[in-house]
């Protein structure tokens, strides 16, 4: 029997062990895909493949089932959502758009891709995201940057290679064209365009159109070719033209915008000289929050002569400020080295702001990298917050806050004297000495004088009798 | 020619500067009430200590001001109370000051002195 309970304690612990590494995203691994028909799965069968073996638990869904549903009891089912079903009007058993954006709000990851022919509910939802869709029934268009497809020419197959370097989304070989295989190479896309808002800095425009791409309307000339249709206004074009763009939000949940259904198909990954694997796999795994992913582990402040955090800090205190920043990238949370974290002290604004020093660690097995800063306070009393508030583009947002009272000296915690007053102390003391000099002087030391003076005195009060003689007579 | 008038000129002004500074030294010497003698040499003092400290606040800095304030201040009033009993002791203002005694004016001289002091040492921080 003990032996039955020890195996079976086993078994459990070994299969808790195996979930914690199966689980790579840093969330979660469920997953709710939506297509139009569970049949039209398997054209996205390599991308859905290689997220099975990245662990995650696919829970395909037609895009009509009225059964499916993102929560229940305001529980989240689902960490992660890709949207391939650009025309479905209606998501599940009537979802809308503020549904999905209250999925990214309860800190959901979304993955959204559409074609040319995507329905109301997607163009709502790109809105919120500041992803402006152009017209249904339009296409990116390249006359020069264009694939091949069945050795006929379709310009709206555009080989895009204008990716935006962000290295903590696209890997670096994706990037820079290294050595791998799979460098530098074209990403195939065939979809719809996209206006994105460039100011927006939660929004990176990751894939966008070279200076040759442009958004139009295409048509089929008698020969069955297919043609671009004339131009008639001023067409969205050159790098203005969105094509892939991904967004964090303010609670750290990402969601990314595909033009192109066609860009996660089977056929495109196959092709040669496609690099649309490496790409798929680097937003996806950045999106469903398996790399970039930042983290505050632990922070803490202290006096500098004490090595304790004190109730309330004094004013001009010496003190130093830690933080320990983590990064989950290739399944486990690595140090996260950098050199542009700053610390602040703010008092409505800030009176401190310093960059802290990483410190640096013999430990290869540390999780975390601390970063130190010694900091002398402000020559002002008050409620101050400490805050490093760290955002970076790619990297999940660190806010971390506290809220810290920074006292007055006590009437007794002045210097009595000053140094630089010693002048005033002895200017003082010395004229009360020659108050009392003079005093002793006028008092005991004036004999000659006062007889001279008394001699003095008499004239002016004999003129004064004469004066007054005089003017009574 | 010229120029030894001019030059003669100067020696003749040289000699009136110094003729009138000398007998004005020697005026001063001999016709001054002792006392008041006293009182000069003491107002000197207290320019000499301003002075001292204005010049230094103007090196260190006014850091600290009140400091510096009460130690300039007590030496600028020191200066005015002195030049007061001045005032009301010289026998040549006795016509302006027919009521009042020497000593009346000694003792007024010294009432502010101590509240001054008082003041001072309170605002030397």
């Amino acid at each position: 029997m003990n032996l039955l309970a020890l195996l079976g304690t086993l078994l459990l612990l070994s299969s808790v062990w195996i979930g914690t590494v199966e689980a790579k995203s840093s969330v979660g691994d469920r997953v709710l895909v939506l297509v139009p028909k569970l049949e039209s799965a398997k054209h996205y069968s390599r991308f859905l493949d290689s997220l099975k073996t990245r662990g995650f638990d696919l829970s395909l869904s037609a895009a009509s089932n009225t059964s499916v549903s993102l929560q229940i009891d305001g529980e989240r089912l689902f960490d992660h959502a890709i949207l391939l079903a650009p025309a479905a009007k209606k998501m599940g058993g009537g979802l809308t758009p503020q549904d999905f954006v209250r999925f990214v709000n309860d800190g959901g990851n979304l993955l959204v891709a559409v074609s040319s022919e995507l329905s109301d509910f997607h163009r709502k939802l790109g809105k919120q995201f500041g992803i402006d869709f152009e017209p249904r029934g339009s296409w990116a268009i390249d006359h020069s940057e264009f694939a091949e497809q069945n050795n006929q020419t379709d310009h709206r197959l555009i080989a895009a290679t204008n990716l935006a370097k962000v290295p903590a989304v696209l890997s670096p070989e994706i990037l820079t064209g290294g050595s791998g295989t799979n460098a530098s190479l074209p990403v195939f896309y065939k979809g719809i365009a996209h206006r994105y808002q460039a100011k927006n800095p939660l929004l990176i425009p990751l894939l966008v159109g070279s200076t040759t791409t442009y958004s139009g309307k295409t048509e089929v000339d008698k020969d069955g070719n297919i043609r671009s249709a004339a131009v008639d206004d001023m067409p969205l074009s050159g790098k203005s033209v969105g094509l892939v763009s991904v967004f964090q939000t303010r609670n750290n949940a990402r969601v990314a915008f595909s033009g192109s259904t066609a860009l996660f198909s089977d056929p495109l990954f196959k092709r040669t000289e496609s690099g649309n694997a490496p790409f798929v796999e680097s937003i996806s795994k950045w999106v469903f929050q398996e790399k970039s992913v930042l983290r505050e582990s632990n922070h803490r402040h202290y006096l500098l002569s004490t090595g304790e955090q004190p109730d309330h800090y004094l004013i001009t205190n010496d003190m130093v400020y830690e933080i320990d920043l983590s990064v989950y990238n290739n399944d486990k949370w690595h140090p996260y080295k950098a050199d542009d974290v700053q610390f602040e002290a703010i008092m409505l604004d800030p009176y401190i702001r310093v960059t802290l020093n990483r410190t640096q660690t013999s430990d290869s097995s540390a999780t975390a990298a601390t970063y130190h800063g010694h900091i002398r306070l402000p020559d002002r009393y008050g409620t101050f917050t400490f805050r490093v508030n760290y955002k970076r583009t790619g990297y999940s947002n660190v806010d971390v806050q506290d809220t810290v009272a920074i006292w007055p000296l006590r009437h007794d915690g002045y210097p009595r004297f000053l140094t630089a007053a010693y002048p005033y102390y002895t200017g003082s003391l010395v004229m009360v000495l020659g108050f009392l000099a003079l005093s002793a002087v006028w008092l005991w030391n004036a004999e000659p004088a006062a007889l001279k003076e008394s001699k003095d005195m008499q004239k002016p009060r004999d003129d004064e009798k004469k004066k007054t003689k005089s003017k009574s007579k | 020619m010229a120029r030894e008038a001019t030059s003669s000129s100067n020696e003749a002004f040289a000699t009136s500067v110094s003729g009138i500074v000398s007998s004005l030294a020697r005026d001063y010497a001999a016709n001054t009430p002792q006392r008041l003698k006293v009182i000069d040499a003491y107002m000197a003092f207290c320019v000499v200590v301003g002075v001292l400290q204005f010049v230094y606040c103007g090196l260190a800095g006014t850091f600290p001001y009140n400091a510096f304030l009460a130690g300039f201040g007590s030496a600028v009033a020191c200066f005015v109370f002195a030049a007061n009993l001045r005032m009301k002791t010289n026998p040549k203002n006795r016509a302006q000051f027919p009521t009042g005694s020497p000593e009346g004016a000694f003792t007024e001289f010294v009432f502010c002195h101590i509240a001054l002091h008082f003041i001072v040492a309170n605002f030397l921080g």
